[in-house]
């Protein structure tokens, strides 16, 4: 029983943080029909400025300073959304596709080697954090309380959004333009700033997902990769566009995969793509996607 | 060998040695790469610069290594410039390349090195899924090559059997294995119960492989009662470990590197997983020392590699030991690892082997000259004794590996210089004309030829 209980921890802190970079995905999709192949590396560039952040200050602060100071890696990535967005991505909006794609591909490159340069080849860590807290005792078994931590922010994030999206007067706006940005603008809407907006928000989410997840796993080279085929695969289960599809995408890999681990360790890598493949036949929009 | 060989005996018999002292002796000739020779060159050497095309992870997960390996094989080559060059004359002048291109690329890239920039010797690679595809490109662009790392058996075994152009520097791969599994025989002999954790590529599939095959022999009555595969560059180990602590081993065994290490040692500080079990490694400590927190557990066997680790040989024991580490810490402020070990000896070993031809040759020797210096070859180098095989061209050295251990002279873990266990590589590996097996010759000689201990 306390086994399953961790198993399914295990579940929800994957789920977690991958909710916070597909949500942050679909929700620039689904705004602005962009597919931001950059957007694993700026989820590293929230867990890179984390580390760094907690690694200037560790020693001389307190801990308490050291966890005040974590979502500075979500402030930096949406800082980064900012600025991106109206200068590289705003020019190739009447192009066909394949710009963006390209585009973003290249600011993926850029923004890998960028990191290299600022923070090197080593992997930063910022596990100070992870070890504050300690862990708690399930039965006989013990847990990391950080995990939990990092399940409770992924849960209000998604809860946060929700609310945002449903609940607000800019959520009827992002909606609206969602739907249809032309009517939208005619209707007085000011895309321009509608779009970066989003931008920011997708990126902020992203960022707070490696923010959060950096004193547990280090930030290393090459994670912003993995992070944006994992988010893929949550949205092309979901359905790209739909936030619910990512939250549900995200729940899925996460128990799945830990299904897989656990009782089909031979083919751990395979089972997730298995798992999109039977999506993409049955629903080739996605779980929760307009077709 | 008889059915009923002791563990104590048959471990003897293998060489096994432990304590900080121990270094066993090559055949051969043996001279020290950081000693320039003072003789004049013979003949007229021309003044052109030496290029050396230098191919290593600089990006992605795998840079950890990379990044040790450049700085290693750098070091080496300001030292030889400052000489005035390859016999006194030839300036090295280096041509990096990412190896994280891919495999595909890295072939284009060698080919291009070779035709557009002229280069007259390729060294580096880390990857053991690059070397099988380099070697046989090597071969064919009759282009001088030491491999540094990229240590798969695989590569002589069955890409290139029979090498003329390429060598190689670090251990053979089913060396860690192995070497995991003596330590553990050594050390825990009552262990039972195995759970394994190995990235999901050749490298943790080999590691798997040979620690099974030989801990089958030293411990008789072992099961494997969990696996994980994890993939390569995977940070989030928390399901790995929760699998591995609910099947209740005796022993965990991993071949995790790098950044993926790093992550997963904190992670199982939380679950109490070291609490739980003993842990073996093959290459936790292979990654830049520094990388290794003191909150690290200690007593655990931290592999390197079968390679390298700069507090062994110990201190005033080994004096190319002391120098190397200083000069290198001197140089970029941190200590060497294995590769950058590989990466220094390449180099001197092949300056070393070109003073010898110009002896016997006068002039620039040409690349065959240069070849039969190297086929056969003794030295020493900061490990300690080399020996290169001449029918493989594989680089040989002691396989080592020992215990981690906090001390006040570093601020962060080392592996413990007292406890070092040293194994004479020719007991560990397939002999010369040992048949090509599969998975790898090693593997296949291990089962034939050692016995069960009682």
């Amino acid at each position: 029983m306390e086994t399953l209980i961790i198993h399914l921890l295990n579940s929800l802190l994957y789920a977690s943080v991958l909710f916070l970079i597909a949500g942050g995905l679909s929700l620039i999709y689904g705004v602005m029909r962009i597919v931001n192949l950059a957007h694993g590396n700026i989820y590293a560039v929230g867990a890179y400025t984390t580390a760094w952040a907690v690694g200037r200050i560790e020693g001389g602060a307190p801990t308490i300073a050291l966890y005040a100071i974590l979502p500075i890696g979500a402030v930096a990535a949406a800082a980064l959304g900012a600025v991106l967005e109206p200068t590289l991505l705003r020019p190739l909006y009447k192009r066909p596709e394949e710009y963006q794609l390209l585009i973003t591909f290249g600011l993926l490159l850029v923004l890998e080697d960028v990191m290299r340069f600022i923070w090197g080849a080593y992997p930063l860590s910022a596990s100070a954090l992870f070890e504050g807290m300690g862990s708690f005792s399930i039965g006989e078994s013990i847990y990391p309380a950080y995990n939990l931590a990092v399940i409770i922010v992924g849960g209000m994030a998604a809860a946060a959004l929700w609310a945002f999206v449903y609940r607000t007067k800019f959520g009827v706006i992002l909606r609206a333009t969602s739907q249809n940005m032309r009517m939208a603008s005619a209707l007085g809407v000011n895309v321009n700033q509608v779009y970066v907006q989003a931008f920011t928000l997708g990126c902020f989410m992203a960022g707070l997902g490696g923010a959060i997840i950096v004193p547990q796993q280090g930030a290393v080279l090459g994670m912003g990769v993995d992070a944006l085929i994992l988010a893929f695969v949550v949205v092309v289960i979901g359905g790209l566009g739909s936030l619910e599809g990512a939250l549900l995408g995200a729940l899925m890999v996460g128990v799945v995969r830990e299904f897989g681990i656990t009782f089909f360790p031979e083919i751990e890598l395979a089972v997730l793509y298995l798992m999109a493949a039977i999506v993409l036949l049955i629903r080739p929009a996605g779980l929760l996607g307009r077709a | 060998m008889a059915e009923d060989t002791s563990r104590r005996d048959f471990l003897k018999s293998l060489g096994v040695t432990v304590g900080g002292a121990a270094i066993t002796a090559a055949a051969g000739v043996v001279s020290g790469p950081a000693k320039a020779e003072a003789q004049q060159p013979k003949g007229t050497i021309p003044d052109k610069p030496f290029k050396v095309g230098h191919m290593t992870f600089f990006t992605g997960a795998a840079a950890v290594l990379g990044e040790p390996m450049y700085k290693g094989h750098i070091l080496a080559a300001e030292e030889i410039n400052a000489q005035g060059g390859l016999l006194g004359k030839r300036k090295i002048e280096t041509i990096k390349a990412d190896e994280a291109a891919g495999t595909d690329a890295n072939v284009k890239e060698m080919r291009r090195m070779k035709l557009s920039e002229n280069i007259e010797l390729f060294t580096g690679v880390t990857s053991s899924g690059n070397t099988p595809a380099l070697g046989p490109v090597a071969e064919e662009l009759k282009l001088m090559t030491i491999f540094v790392d990229g240590c798969t058996d695989f590569l002589w075994d069955k890409a290139v059997p029979n090498p003329h152009y390429i060598f190689r520097i670090t251990n053979m791969q089913s060396a860690d294995g192995v070497t995991a599994a003596v330590g553990t025989a050594m050390t825990w002999p009552q262990v039972r119960k195995i759970a394994h954790i190995h990235p999901d590529y050749s490298y943790g599939r080999n590691a798997f492989d040979h620690f099974t095959v030989a801990i089958n022999k030293l411990v008789p009555g072992t099961k494997v009662v969990s696996e994980g595969w994890p993939k390569l560059g995977t940070t989030d180990f928390t399901s790995h470990i929760t699998k591995a602590i609910s099947a209740k081993p005796d022993l965990l065994v991993s071949s995790v590197w790098g950044g993926d290490y790093v992550a997963m040692y904190k992670q199982a500080l939380r679950y109490d997983l070291f609490k739980k079990m003993k842990f073996t490694s093959m290459i936790a400590f292979g990654v830049a020392p520094h990388a290794i927190g003191k909150d690290h557990p200690q007593g655990v066997i931290a592999g390197i590699h079968s390679n390298y680790y700069f507090t062994y040989p110990t201190s005033n024991r080994w004096p190319l030991n002391d120098t190397f580490v200083k000069k290198y810490y001197d140089r970029w402020k941190e200590y060497p690892n294995f590769q950058s070990e590989g990466a220094y000896v390449a180099m001197h070993m092949f300056t070393m082997a070109v003073e010898r031809a110009n002896k016997l040759t006068g002039g620039w020797p040409d690349d065959d000259a240069i070849i039969s210096q190297l086929e056969g070859l003794s030295f020493s180098g900061p490990a300690g004794y080399i020996h290169i095989r001449p029918d493989n061209h594989q680089g040989y050295k002691d396989a080592v590996t020992g215990f981690s251990i906090n001390t006040s002279d570093y601020d962060f873990q080392i592996l413990d210089p007292k406890r070092m266990i040293t194994i004479p590589i020719r007991n560990i590996t397939a002999p010369p004309g040992w048949p090509k097996g599969e998975p790898t010759s090693t593997y296949t000689w291990i089962e034939k030829t050692w016995p069960k201990v009682a």
